[in-house]
């Protein structure tokens, strides 16, 4: 524990500036009454007037308030004397100047009301329940979260306020005022801003036209046309048609929007049928058209398209999973882990597996690098291109170099240099062996790829031991989970019956394999950090890498220990009749390897995240002591609780 | 039956009527199956193809024609949007601009319209292309108007 009150105290000064903000936050969250975060959402969102985007904003820091509001209260009550007593001996420890001394000294008499001691409070806070009190660090960690996990109803729901706060406004049916949110990226204040300013312009370039160009004859019902698809004569009524009035059958309508669906999200922006005709098939008429099936997937396309064009939501990234997360920038300092209801952890920045301690950038190299040989990304780089603008991989399978991307994202582009198509007009001179191409070439930009090969074969030995032990914990980790599964479907049944215990008494167990779970996780992650720590470094370099080590190898023998407990010592207690006393202790031994291996794991990975900072030679040393007296405390502990 | 057979069927009565109406186009559906057709389209006047017959293939899809035809051209052409070995023509309204109420007869307007107006800026013949665009208008035209005359027009003797 005292490792990591020492780097809290350390960061402290570099972190001020964030703590402002954060303690700017918490105000928020002080004085006002709690109340669910979601429906004040949507309250706010129908109130504001203009903009969902303001309206969002400032509903904001509300909904932080009904997460966080616990935590402060708890914080001012639970600040026990033993926190006090520990905080001094800390201070003492550290033997920081006096200026700092003086001022945390003042703090504990005062109240906690200034910037910086708050956050200091709160830190240790944090500390502290990291230590033994299990419920306050997982309020805590409830605390931290910065996102939100929707269903799709929600989603709807949000969409459809939306689409209606912009019919109403501007006085339009709904299926047109989905047309527009489509044309301008679901931002409800562009659409109304454009649309005051030139209505006109803005109907001919969406497609929604005010009076039809094509004229129906006046005597309509038994009038017979042709339909320009099929070529037969079909009576008007049996026919259909958009704003712009071409008529063309039903049967022809029908599976001209079945054929637009099929072929992707493309379809939201569809045109009337007719030769360069620019009218929109707006949701109306594709309600009228099209089957059922076919109005679903148009529908799920809807839905697709207003997560995808906002930033603030992604997909759970998990295999079928529905949900969708939002995510709130200014949350935590640079955590951007998120779990799904599906138990699925994932990076928001990358969408990557959760992946803290280690920043996104090192797992995006760490992944490359493992799939570096896997055959599909040989494919993928060999006969594909990412368009410079989305980021899709496209193939090339015909045709010229001027390339389109496919809706929506429709951006035009050379093959051979990806420049922009627009580029490639006279201004480059006019030749089609694309002269940028050659320059990169020229420039060599080309060999970084020889480079990375050469450096690999260099350090195969070294990633090899790195990538077996990440593997191997991840296939641990798989293994967790499936042994979690199989323990709440089988095992809790049985242990339950047999001891005549409640789920509630049971939780331990639960408790404990999700902590496994996390930590094989951490683990994995912190062997791709360690296999791009610098090696040969210079003294301080070493001892970043030595100290790391150190408390790699203390999470990861505790979490072996943990983990073996409660594989193999839990049958014990499955089928024998043991005496309860037995599974009193086994309940005792097995909640505070859970917890000890947790504290592990958090000072690992806050360690990680201070970029092992504080490790110059004078605090090494210090925390070498620290830990050893945590090793001695642990072990003392250990021999108690263990029985 | 099939719509796709359905509308064919309909353009081929139409083609059999108005076989006179537009003399640059010759289309034919194959003797076996309603979804291969082929055209001769005559080179437009005043452009390096006058003077010649090209032979353009179809292939129809069974979408069609909610999804465009696969066109390409079976005599050799020197222009910018079609590719020289494969006769692969580039032209918006047979990729995304396609629309179902285009027919087999139209795209061969269409083509002969590409034909007299090229659009080098999306070649697909770069040499072409860049003749063309460097404003070489007599090379291009004479490199036109040679293989118009080697591969378009009957041999005489």
């Amino acid at each position: 524990m005292h490792i990591v009150e020492i780097l809290t105290w350390g960061s402290q000064k570099q972190n001020k500036e964030k703590n402002n903000l954060k303690h700017k936050r918490e105000k928020w969250t002080t004085g006002e009454e709690s109340i669910e975060g979601r429906t004040t959402r949507q309250t706010r969102i129908k109130d504001s007037g203009c903009g969902r985007s303001s309206g969002r904003e400032s509903a904001k820091p509300r909904r932080r308030k009904s997460q966080k509001k616990g935590r402060v209260g708890s914080f001012l009550h639970k600040t026990s004397d033993r926190q006090h007593r520990e905080r001094r001996v800390f201070v003492a420890a550290a033997a920081m100047d006096s200026e700092d001394y003086m001022y945390d000294s003042d703090a504990e008499e005062t109240t906690y009301d200034d910037d910086d001691l708050y956050y200091y409070s709160d830190k240790e806070e944090e500390n502290i329940a990291v230590g033994d009190d299990d419920d306050e660090s997982r309020r805590n960690k409830k605390a931290k979260q910065s996102y939100i996990v929707l269903k799709e109803s929600d989603i709807q729901q949000r969409q459809e306020n939306d689409i209606t706060e912009v019919s109403n406004v501007l006085s339009i049916s709904k299926a047109a005022a989905t047309v527009l949110l489509l044309n301008y990226n679901w931002r409800a204040c562009d659409v109304q801003d454009e649309w005051f300013a030139d209505e006109e312009r803005i109907r001919k370039k969406v497609g929604l036209f005010e009076k039809p160009v094509f004229l129906l004859p006046n005597k309509l019902g038994k009038v017979e046309l042709t339909c320009s698809i099929c070529y037969e004569n079909v009576r008007v009524s049996m026919m259909g048609w958009v704003s712009c009035g071409h008529p063309f059958c039903r049967e022809c309508w029908e599976k001209y929007v079945s054929v637009a669906i099929e072929d992707g999200v493309g379809c939201l922006t569809l045109r009337c049928p007719e030769h360069r005709c620019n009218a929109v098939v707006d949701r109306d008429s594709i309600d009228l058209f099209a089957k059922k099936e076919d109005k679903e997937r148009y529908l799920q396309y809807l839905i697709r398209s207003y997560i995808e064009s906002n930033k603030r939501y992604k997909w759970c990234p998990g295999a079928d999973c529905e949900y969708t997360v939002e995510f709130c920038e200014g949350g935590d300092d640079e955590c951007y882990d998120v779990c799904c209801h599906c138990n699925n952890g994932f990076c928001w920045n990358c969408m990557d597996d959760a992946h803290r301690p280690v920043d996104c950038e090192t797992v995006a190299k760490w992944q490359l690098k493992n799939s570096s040989e896997a055959e599909n990304t040989a494919w993928l780089l060999v006969n594909t291109k990412p368009c410079p603008k989305c980021g899709k991989a496209i193939e090339k399978n015909q045709g010229c170099m001027h390339m389109t991307c496919r809706k929506p994202c429709g951006h035009e582009f050379c093959w051979m240099c990806l420049g922009t198509w627009k580029e490639h007009g006279e201004r480059t001179g006019g030749f089609y062996a694309c002269n940028t191409f050659q320059k990169n070439e020229a420039e060599g930009k080309y060999n970084e790829d020889e480079d990375i090969r050469k450096r690999a074969e260099k350090h195969l030995e070294k990633y090899t031991h790195y990538y077996e032990r990440w593997a191997g914990n991840e296939s641990s980790r798989k293994q967790a989970v499936k042994d979690l599964k199989q323990m709440q479907n089988d095992y809790m049944v049985r242990l339950s019956d047999l001891r005549g215990a409640t789920d509630a008494e049971l939780k331990f167990i639960t408790d404990a394999w999700l902590q496994i779970i996390e930590c094989r996780r951490v683990l994995k992650w912190t062997y791709a950090y360690g296999y791009y720590l610098p090696e040969d470094g210079d003294k301080k370099e070493k001892s970043k890498k030595g100290f790391f080590e150190y408390l790699q190898g203390e999470a990861e023998s505790n979490l072996e220990r943990l983990h073996h407990c409660i594989e193999k010592d839990i049958h014990n207690y499955l089928n024998k009749e043991r005496p309860e006393e037995e599974f009193k202790n086994f309940r005792a031994k097995l909640s505070s390897l859970t917890t000890v291996t947790g504290n592990y794991f958090e000072n690992l990975v806050k360690a990680l995240e201070n970029g092992l900072e504080d490790t110059s030679s004078q605090e090494a040393c210090s925390s070498q002591e620290a830990s050893s007296k945590i090793k001695s405390r642990t072990s003392k502990k250990g021999r108690k609780d263990y029985g | 039956m099939q719509a796709s057979r359905a509308r064919l069927f309909k353009e081929y009565k139409e083609v059999q009527r108005e076989k006179t109406a537009d003399p640059d186009i010759q289309l034919a559906c194959d003797d076996s199956n309603i979804f291969k057709w082929t055209a001769l389209i005559k080179g437009p006047s005043e452009t390096p193809y006058e003077g010649g017959v090209f032979q353009l293939a179809f292939a129809v899809p069974e979408q069609y024609p909610l999804q465009p035809p696969q066109v390409r051209f079976l005599t050799k052409i020197f222009h910018p949007n079609v590719h020289f070995k494969t006769g692969e023509i580039c032209l918006d309204i047979l990729k995304n601009a396609w629309s179902p109420a285009w027919t087999l007869q139209s795209v061969c307007r269409a083509i002969i319209a590409l034909m007299a107006h090229p659009e080098p800026d999306s070649p697909l013949n770069c040499d072409s292309g860049n003749l063309l665009r460097s404003g070489d208008i007599r090379g291009f035209q004479s490199m036109a108007k040679m293989y118009t005359r080697l591969a378009a027009m009957p041999k005489k003797g």
